[in-house]
């Protein structure tokens, strides 16, 4: 049961029509036993009728927009640009699947703990551009788009939108794997630790650039399926493959596609040229009809 | 009469009130959509507008504080995500920008000037039409000071929760309870003193 004191000071909101209906019938229950309160309702009404009416009068400009607009378009185009560049980097960052976040950071933490426990850091090594590749498959796309609808009906071209979510995971991706190279310290020597960074950081850049452009063109799952492959298939060994096929060609191509993973350089370029060729199909008309239709 | 009044602009307070794809509105003032800050000027225009008109007391300082709120917007957009309703948020923008500005220039509000606003308020043909009861509402409101004033506005015109006014404002919710209540008892008490005059 509510005091007197209450019900009056909710009075105004009850008199501006914004109440509950729950909150009305209460209201109403009691202004019926309360002589006070029917006259405060009473003033409250008169007070809302000349707030009212004294507002009917006011003419707003109308030029303020286009005032304002020009103010804005005047301002430095450089601070404008990084501003723009921010706030679309801040908007993206909300619009990316949250689960992506907290699970591929628990991936890593089992593939760190896997790694001291069983003392091979090799497990970071492998498992950081697979993680990477699969974040980053998962960027684009109604399936993987929480507000799609809405990303499709702003007037910034998809290129932009998947540069900055592009640029967001992999600087989330790249901590992550700094994260978990510092975790291997438990079991490697702290000189070891670029070795290690430079090990994976090649493989990183170069698979996760690679699934976004197939995610692009043919979805997450064929994105994955070939990043994992490509980066599984170093692991083939020799011999099984020489049963196989014995001949020295194919054992040469092992050998080279295994040190193929070893040229953080040349994976990196490869990497900037891919993640281009991702941003451009972005804006193909074909891709995304195709992926507003999947 | 009053009842009408206020079923009418229950309705509107309604209708004001549901998501005119605020959310949209926001993003694509995100992503630098101009025909957007068109279209949220259009929809609120009116009402951002008076409220700074209510803060200021001047047309001419009003149009900079509303200039000044769109280009915040503009720029802030990505800030709002859809917690609470849009209005609210503007209007706290109008707020902050308003009391700002006020502070920058130091004017005190003269009386000069609340008698030109009071004298604009009544469109002439309404004159007659009106009681006089309406005499001592304006009378009370115009007794009150701008921070009172300013709450009364966003309960009646702008239709805010308890809850809304105090983030617009920058209050505790107490504070927007007492300046509630100090406005009623002063206007309970301009309102016993016009009966007692008409019963003399
Ligand atoms: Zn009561």
């Amino acid at each position: 049961m509510k005091t007197h004191t209450e019900y009056e000071e909710m009075l105004p909101f009850y008199a501006a029509g914004g109440c509950t209906s729950q909150q009305k019938r209460e209201m109403e229950a009691h202004i019926n036993l309360c002589h006070e309160c029917q006259t405060e309702l009473t003033m409250w009404k008169a007070v809302s009728m000349e707030i009212d009416t004294s507002n009917k009068t006011i003419s707003t400009p109308s030029d303020i927009p286009a005032q304002a607009l020009t103010r804005i378009r005047a301002s430095k185009p450089m601070a404008a640009a990084i501003r723009q560049s921010w706030q679309l980097l801040k908007a993206q960052t909300y619009l990316i699947q949250s689960e992506l976040w907290p699970v591929s950071a628990l991936v890593m933490l089992i593939g760190v703990l896997v790694a001291v426990i069983a003392r091979k850091d090799v497990v970071v090594y492998l498992l950081s551009p697979m993680m990477a590749a699969a974040t980053l498959s998962m960027l684009y796309g109604p399936d993987h788009d929480p507000a799609n609808e809405l990303t499709r009906s702003t007037a910034t071209s998809p290129w932009k939108i998947l540069l900055a979510r592009m640029s967001i995971m992999s600087c989330y991706n790249l901590l992550l794997g700094l994260i978990a190279s510092l975790g291997l310290l438990f079991i490697v020597k702290p000189e070891m630790l670029g070795t290690i960074i430079l090990g994976w950081v090649g493989p990183l850049a170069f698979l996760s650039s690679l699934a976004l452009l197939l995610s692009v063109w043919w979805g997450t799952g064929i994105a994955i399926a070939v990043t994992y492959g490509l980066w599984l298939a170093q692991y083939i060994s020799f011999k099984s493959i020489g049963i196989l096929m014995p001949s020295p060609v194919w054992s040469n191509f092992l050998t080279e596609y295994k040190n193929f993973w070893h040229e953080p350089l040349l994976l990196v370029g490869l990497a900037f040229f891919v993640a281009l060729a991702a941003l451009w199909s972005a804006n193909l008309p074909m891709l995304r009809l195709s992926s507003s239709i999947q | 009469m009053i009842t009408n009044a206020i079923q009418q602009k229950r309705k509107w307070t309604i209708a004001m009130a549901e998501p005119c794809n605020d959310d949209t509105l926001a993003i694509r003032l995100t992503a630098g959509d101009e025909t957007a800050l068109h279209e949220l000027y259009a929809e609120y225009g009116k009402r951002l507008f008076a409220y700074a008109l209510r803060l200021t007391n001047d047309h001419a300082k009003a149009e900079d504080v509303v200039q000044d709120v769109l280009v915040t917007v503009w720029r802030t957009a990505y800030r709002y995500r859809g917690e609470g309703r849009f209005i609210a948020w503007l209007l706290g923008i109008v707020h902050h920008t308003a009391m700002n500005a006020i502070r920058h220039t130091s004017i005190a509000i003269s009386d000069a000037m609340e008698d030109t606003i009071a004298s604009n308020t009544l469109p002439p043909e309404n004159l007659t039409q009106r009681n006089m009861q309406s005499e001592w509402v304006k009378q009370g409101l115009e007794s009150l000071d701008s921070d009172h004033r300013a709450v009364l506005e966003l309960v009646f015109y702008q239709g805010l929760s308890m809850e809304e006014i105090a983030k617009v404002c920058q209050i505790p919710l107490g504070t927007v309870k007492s300046r509630l209540s100090y406005a009623r008892q002063k206007l309970k008490g301009i309102l016993i003193r016009q009966n007692a005059e008409e019963w003399r």
